[in-house]
C-alpha cells in the first residue's frame, strides 16, 4: 500500500466534507447535543448543600479535604455500625477509609476506598456526590489512579436496587453521558459518514476514476479509513475536552477511543462496500446505529439477563464498559487489556473482509 | 506500433453476451473510434481495456501490458474521459486536479499547465458545480492528460455538448493525436468519428461489423454518386460508377445547365444501417 495514494484520498475527503453540509451536521450533532446536556444536568447537579458522612480511623488528608468542600456537610463518625445508621438515614453517602490509607496512596499501591450510596437520595445529589469523590481522590496523586474505588450501598434490598434502575458500581450522569456520547460520534462518524464517502464515489462515477488510476481498492479503503479515523479522533477529543474527560485511567480511555474508533471506521467501510445508493445508507446506517448504541444507553439499566447476554454479543458493549471504568479510574490498564485485544481482533476481521469483498467486486 | 491489441475480447454478464469476439489493433498516434448505438457493447469494451473489467473470453495489450495481469503498471500509461462527467462537485477544478496529481504522483506545477491548455485558468478556483457541460469535459480531458499518458480513452467525449463546446473537444483531440498520443474514442456521431478518425469499427450488439477508414467504408459500402442542381430548382442524382450517367452529367455541364454539383456518397450513419438494419439512436 503507498502512503502518498492513502493520504491523497483522506486530504480530498477531509476537504470534500467541509463543504458537505449533511456531513458535517452529522460529526457536529453529538458535539453539540453533550454541549447541550451538560448545560441541562449540569445546572441541576449544582445545587444545594448536603450531608455526608466518613469514618476515618487513621486521620487521613482526604477527610481534611472534604472538609473544606463547601456543598458538603461531613459526617464524621466513630465506627462502621454509626457509618451505616447515617447512610441509611439523611446522609446522601459515606466513605471507610481505611488506616494506612494516605501512605498506601502515597506509594502507588491503590488502595481501596469504600464509598456508600444512599439510593434513597436524588439522582442530582448522588451525582454531586460522586463527582466530589472523584474530585478529591484524584488530587492526592499526580500520576496514576491513586486508589481503587468500590461503590456500594448499605442493607438495601436487592430489589430497591433494581427498581432504582441504576447500576451502583462506579456511576456518574456526566461520565453516563460523555461515554453515550462519545460512542454515538463514534458510531456516527463509523456507520454513516464512511460508508457515506464510499457510496457517493459509487453514485457519482468517481469511484471509476479512482479504479482507473494508479490505486488499489485496499488503497481507497485505507483512504477511507485514515479520514473517518480523523473525524472520529476530532469529535472524541472535542467531547472528551467539552466534557472535561481527561481523568481516571486516560490511558485506557485513550486506547478504547481509537481501537473503538477503528472498529466503527471498518464497519462503516463494509456498509459502504455492500451499499451502493444513498437511500440504502439511510436505511441501514439507522439499523446498525440503534443495534451499536444500545449498549451505551443499556450500561446504566440492570436489563433483564437474556438482552445482557445479547448485548454482549455487540463490540461495542466492550467499549462502553471500558470507557464507564477508565473515566472513573475503576480499571487498569492490565485489566483492560483483553477487552481491549477484543475490539482489536474484532477491527482486524472487519478490515479483512472489506478487503475480500472489494477485491471481489472489482472486475 | 501497435499500441492497442484487442484478441477475441468477450465479456458476458449473467450469461447474456454484452461483447463477442471483438478483435482490433491501434497504431501509435492514431485515432480510432468504436461507433455504435448505445448497448453496443462500446463502453463495456472500453473498461476491459482500461483495466476495469475483467474479459470472460479472450485478451488485450494495451501500451504493451496485459489488460489483466498487468491491471497496475498499465493504469499510469493510459488516460481515461467518461461518458460520466464523474468530478467531486463541491471541490473546485484546481482541487480536482491537485487530487488527480497526488494520485498519479504528478509535479503539483502541471496542474496550472492543464488549466491553461484547456482554458480554465480563470475558473480554476470556482467549484465544479459552477461549470457548464463544456467546461467539464474540458476539465475531464485536462485530468486524463495530467499524467502524460501514452494513450487516451475517451468515452463518448462530446455528448450532450452544444456545438461550440464539441468543436473545442474535437480541436483538442486533433491536437493530442498530432503529438502523438494514441487515442481511441467511442461515439455515435458519425460525422465526428468520420472527422476525426484515422480508423472506426462498427459494433452492432457486442460484435464488430466493419472496421476500416471510414472513406475506405463509404466506398466499399456505399455508391459513388453526385447530385447535380439545374439552374431551374430541379436536381438529379446519378452515379459515377455507370458511364451513360458519367457522360449525361458532361453533356449538362458542357451546355451550362447545371447551378451546383455535391458529393452524394453515403454517410457512415447509412453504412452502419446498411449493415445492420438498425439506426444510430435505436
Amino acid at each position: 500500500m503507498n502512503a502518498r495514494t492513502i493520504l491523497a484520498i483522506a486530504w480530498k475527503d477531509i476537504l470534500d466534507a467541509i463543504k458537505n453540509r449533511y456531513l458535517l451536521m452529522s460529526l457536529i450533532l453529538p458535539i453539540g447535543l453533550s454541549f447541550l446536556f451538560q448545560l441541562i444536568f449540569g445546572g441541576v447537579a449544582n445545587t444545594g448543600k448536603f450531608r455526608v458522612s466518613v469514618y476515618d480511623p487513621g486521620h487521613s488528608r482526604l477527610t481534611a479535604q472534604l472538609r473544606d468542600v463547601e456543598t458538603l456537610t461531613l459526617v464524621e463518625v466513630d465506627s462502621l455500625d454509626a457509618l451505616n445508621e447515617e447512610v441509611a438515614g439523611d446522609s446522601v453517602g459515606g466513605i471507610i477509609i481505611p488506616a494506612n490509607f494516605d501512605a498506601d496512596v502515597d506509594l502507588g499501591k491503590q488502595p481501596e476506598l469504600t464509598v456508600y450510596l444512599n439510593i434513597r437520595k436524588a439522582g442530582g445529589e448522588l451525582a454531586v456526590f460522586r463527582d466530589i469523590v472523584y474530585q478529591q481522590v484524584w488530587t492526592m496523586r499526580e500520576e496514576g489512579a491513586p486508589v481503587r474505588l468500590v461503590w456500594t450501598t448499605t442493607d438495601v434490598p436487592e430489589d430497591e436496587i433494581a427498581e432504582s434502575g441504576i447500576r451502583k458500581e462506579g456511576f456518574r450522569m456526566d461520565f453516563y453521558l460523555l461515554v453515550m456520547f462519545l460512542v454515538m460520534s463514534l458510531t456516527m462518524t463509523g456507520s454513516f459518514v464512511v460508508p457515506l464517502l464510499l457510496v457517493e464515489e459509487k453514485e457519482k462515477h468517481t469511484m471509476e476514476f479512482l479504479l482507473v488510476a494508479p490505486v488499489t481498492p485496499a488503497e481507497i479503503a485505507a483512504g477511507k479509513a485514515v479520514t473517518g479515523l480523523a473525524y472520529s479522533l476530532l469529535s472524541a477529543g472535542m467531547l472528551i475536552l467539552l466534557n472535561k474527560g481527561i481523568s481516571g485511567s486516560w490511558p485506557v480511555t485513550l486506547l478504547a477511543v481509537v481501537l473503538g474508533a477503528l472498529f466503527l471506521v471498518m464497519a462503516g467501510l463494509l456498509m459502504g462496500t455492500l451499499l451502493h445508493t444513498m437511500m440504502q445508507i439511510n436505511t441501514w446506517s439507522t439499523i446498525v446505529m440503534m443495534v451499536l448504541l444500545a449498549p451505551s444507553w443499556l450500561s446504566v439499566l440492570q436489563p433483564p439477563a437474556l438482552i445482557d447476554k445479547i448485548i454482549r454479543l455487540i463490540p461495542t458493549f466492550y467499549l462502553v464498559e471500558l470507557l464507564n471504568q477508565s473515566l472513573t479510574g475503576t480499571v487498569a490498564l492490565s485489566d483492560a487489556a483483553w477487552r481491549l485485544g477484543l475490539i482489536a481482533v474484532s477491527t482486524l476481521v472487519m478490515f479483512g473482509i472489506v478487503i475480500w469483498v472489494m477485491r471481489r467486486q472489482e472486475t | 506500433m501497435k499500441t492497442i491489441e484487442a484478441i477475441n475480447l468477450n465479456r458476458a454478464f449473467n450469461g447474456r453476451k454484452a461483447v463477442e469476439d471483438v478483435s482490433f489493433s491501434v497504431e501509435e498516434g492514431e485515432i480510432f473510434g468504436l461507433l455504435g448505438p448505445n448497448g453496443a457493447g462500446k463502453t463495456t469494451t472500453i473498461r476491459m481495456l482500461t483495466g476495469q473489467l475483467r474479459p470472460t473470453a479472450g485478451g488485450a495489450r494495451v501500451a504493451g501490458c496485459d489488460v489483466v495481469r498487468e491491471r497496475q503498471a498499465l493504469k499510469s500509461q493510459i488516460g481515461v474521459v467518461f461518458e460520466y462527467q464523474n468530478l467531486y462537485e463541491r471541490m473546485t477544478g484546481g482541487e480536482n486536479l491537485l487530487f488527480a496529481a497526488r494520485l498519479y504522483g504528478c509535479d503539483p506545477g502541471r496542474v496550472r499547465e492543464m488549466m491553461e491548455k484547456v482554458g480554465l485558468t480563470d475558473r480554476a478556483k470556482d467549484p465544479i458545480r459552477s461549470y457548464s457541460n463544456g467546461m467539464k469535459q474540458r476539465l475531464l480531458i485536462a485530468r486524463a492528460l495530467l499524467h502524460r499518458p501514452r494513450i487516451l480513452f475517451l468515452d463518448e467525449p462530446t455528448k450532450g455538448l452544444d456545438p461550440t463546446a464539441s468543436r473545442q473537444i474535437r480541436d483538442l483531440v486533433t491536437e493530442l493525436a498530432a503529438q502523438g498520443v494514441t487515442i481511441l474514442l467511442t461515439t455515435h456521431y458519425m460525422e465526428e468519428a468520420d472527422q476525426l478518425c484515422r480508423r472506426v469499427a462498427f459494433l452492432n450488439e457486442g460484435r464488430i461489423v466493419a472496421m476500416d477508414t471510414p472513406q475506405k467504408l463509404k466506398v466499399s459500402h456505399g455508391q459513388r454518386l453526385v447530385r447535380a442542381v439545374f439552374k431551374d430548382g430541379s436536381d438529379r442524382t446519378v452515379s459515377l460508377d455507370n458511364p451513360a450517367d458519367g457522360k449525361q452529367l458532361g453533356e449538362w455541364a458542357a451546355r451550362g445547365d447545371i447551378l451546383t454539383v455535391h458529393s452524394a456518397e453515403a454517410t457512415l450513419e447509412q453504412i452502419f444501417i446498411r449493415l445492420t438494419g438498425k439506426g444510430l439512436d435505436e
